[in-house]
């Protein structure tokens, strides 16, 4: 069975497009990642899953239920981490994770303090008095507690610190080994390589790709900043590469392909210094998916 | 009806329920108190009421017997002042209980619960009931001990029942109001100013209608218009069908406002 299904999912805002036609299956036990710039729809299409957005057409099953009809059936299988936290500020954490919990069925307090501990979260802090991170870290025990079948993440990374990003992507992963399916949306490329096995790729709120990771890095377009002892002569650059630009004897330009060649390309020049970096999604799009 | 939802309601509106109750007792004790003050002036008030433009009178629900009788005396600040206030305390509290929710934007909390639309909006409304009934059950209570002790001669129970209930089917119908006003309102902010406005706005309009024979039509609009409070009339009753019409156009309300919910966006 699909973890989730959706049949040509659409939301409008009036006339202005949330998304449109949105057509993805994620399969059980499976990490997908969902990747966009800020306001491509991403944030949209999750909303109108968990039913928080009435779809203006289209269809989709969660688990097997109707996402119209069994909401209620659908939310007691998934943990969802919104992107933006906005909790009762006059609780504390614990209260609110108590809270939380009871909807699901008997607290489990054991659980909370386990999870707080694992990334250092006060429960005894009021929501109102917590760093943006911290509220974060609440919403991250929220989503888990209830030991959900799905996991729905939007832009989970936001705001946490490198530590805690890390033991987060851990249990992820360790969530993950156990069966759980896990959704997550981002606009940092290397979050998604690092976890998910499949991605989709959405923009203007329309998905424009379904990709394996493993393609999307041989596609991946990578910047390439090279510093030159001289400025060579009739340099030949791999193919691939694009938008070359000199200043003296620095070189910046493109490239998309495998990474072998570029390698092998690299080796034979007479350098002072090399970065390799990725570029930020805008620039995928613009450079890939528009050729 | 979610239990856990159901308790947090709760909790969350009884500070502001303390506070309303406090101040309604506060009145309610204050005005039986004063009564045998004022009975002593009996004679004098009865003069000064006969010099007064009869319109006012009429107004206010006042003629010279108000001054006789505690009920007499106690309805006239009942209708005006008790029933006013404790209606913009439920209706104000019937306009927040789910708009709270969307201005500091947890329902997006809420509802990624596993909670239907309906269950939220049925167990919203019964803590809103609860809270209402708390509420108009303590000034009832207060008003009863208080009467008993202030009010010199024999008292027609009756009449104070059915005051009560006239007053209990104002406050429905207003907090009623209260819940369909969140819905179709935006931004959600502060209700209190139209809360109050319909409120008083509704007493006022019947009170200028009942004085004034040439607008006397315009007391028809006023829910107080059917809920009287003039308890010196002779034939002094609940107005069943009124009731009855009240209360139905008030299901009716909560029934659209239901609607209206189950189809918004949450949009973060």
């Amino acid at each position: 069975m699909e973890a989730i299904k959706t049949n040509k999912l659409s939301k409008y805002y009036g006339k202005s497009v949330g998304i449109k036609d949105v057509s993805l299956t994620i399969n059980k036990g499976e990490v997908f990642g969902f990747i966009g710039p800020n306001g491509s729809g991403k944030s949209t299409a999750i909303r109108t899953l968990l039913g928080l957005l009435i779809p203006t057409s289209g269809s989709a099953t969660i688990l097997g239920h109707d996402i119209a009809k069994e909401g209620k059936e659908i939310r007691k299988k998934i943990g969802y981490l919104p992107s933006e936290v906005h909790y009762y500020d006059e609780m504390s954490s614990r209260e609110l994770l108590l809270y939380s919990s009871r909807f699901y069925g008997p607290e489990n307090p054991a659980e909370i303090e386990r999870l707080a501990e694992m990334f250092e979260l006060d429960l005894d802090k009021k929501i109102t008095d917590l760093s943006f991170g911290n509220k974060k870290k609440c919403a991250i025990v929220q989503c888990l507690i209830h030991e959900p079948e799905l996991l729905i993440l939007d832009e989970p990374t936001a705001g946490l610190d490198p530590l805690m990003q890390n033991r987060f992507f851990e249990l992820l992963e360790a969530e993950n080994k156990k069966g759980t399916t896990i959704f997550f949306s981002s606009h940092i490329l290397s979050e998604i390589q690092r976890l998910c096995d499949r991605a989709a790729i959405i923009r203007k709120g329309e998905i424009t790709a379904v990709e394996n990771i493993q393609d999307l890095l041989e596609k991946q377009m990578k910047k390439v900043r090279l510093v030159f002892k001289e400025k060579p002569i009739d340099l030949k650059l791999p193919p691939g590469s694009q938008h070359e630009k000199w200043h003296d004897n620095k070189l910046n330009f493109e490239y998309v392909g495998m990474v072998k060649p570029l390698l092998q390309f690299l080796n034979q020049l007479d350098l002072i210094d090399a970065v390799l970096e990725e570029p930020d999604l805008e620039s995928i799009f613009m450079n890939y998916y528009e050729r | 009806m979610n239990w856990n939802l159901y308790q947090k309601e709760l909790k969350r509106n009884r500070k502001n329920l303390m506070i309303w109750s406090a101040i309604v007792i506060a009145f309610t004790l204050m005005i039986t108190s004063i009564f045998p003050y004022m009975k002593g002036m009996g004679d004098d008030i009865t003069a000064l009421m006969d010099k007064m433009p009869p319109e006012l009178g009429k107004a206010l629900g006042m003629d010279a017997n108000t001054w006789s009788s505690i009920l007499g005396f106690y309805s006239t600040y009942y209708g005006i002042y008790i029933i006013v206030l404790v209606s913009i305390f439920t209706t104000s509290t019937g306009a927040t209980i789910i708009s709270k929710e969307e201005k500091d934007q947890t329902s997006e909390f809420l509802m990624s619960k596993p909670i239907s639309r309906l269950d939220i909006f049925k167990t919203k409304m019964l803590a809103l009931f609860t809270l209402s009934m708390i509420m108009y059950i303590i000034q009832t209570t207060v008003a009863l001990v208080s009467i008993s002790i202030f009010r010199g001669d024999p008292v027609d129970w009756d009449v104070f029942a059915i005051m009560h209930v006239n007053g209990l089917i104002l406050m429905l119908f207003f907090t009623s109001l209260g819940v369909i006003i969140s819905m179709f309102v935006t931004p959600k902010k502060n209700f209190m100013g139209i809360v109050v406005g319909i409120t008083f706005g509704s007493y006022f309009i019947n009170a200028i209608g009942q004085a004034a024979d040439a607008v006397n039509w315009i007391s028809y609009i006023s829910p107080f218009h059917y809920m009287s409070f003039i308890v010196n009339e002779s034939e002094y009753s609940v107005n069943y069908l009124s009731a009855i019409v009240l209360l139905a156009i008030g299901a009716g309300v909560l029934y659209i406002s239901y609607l209206k919910y189950k189809k918004k966006d949450i949009v973060g």
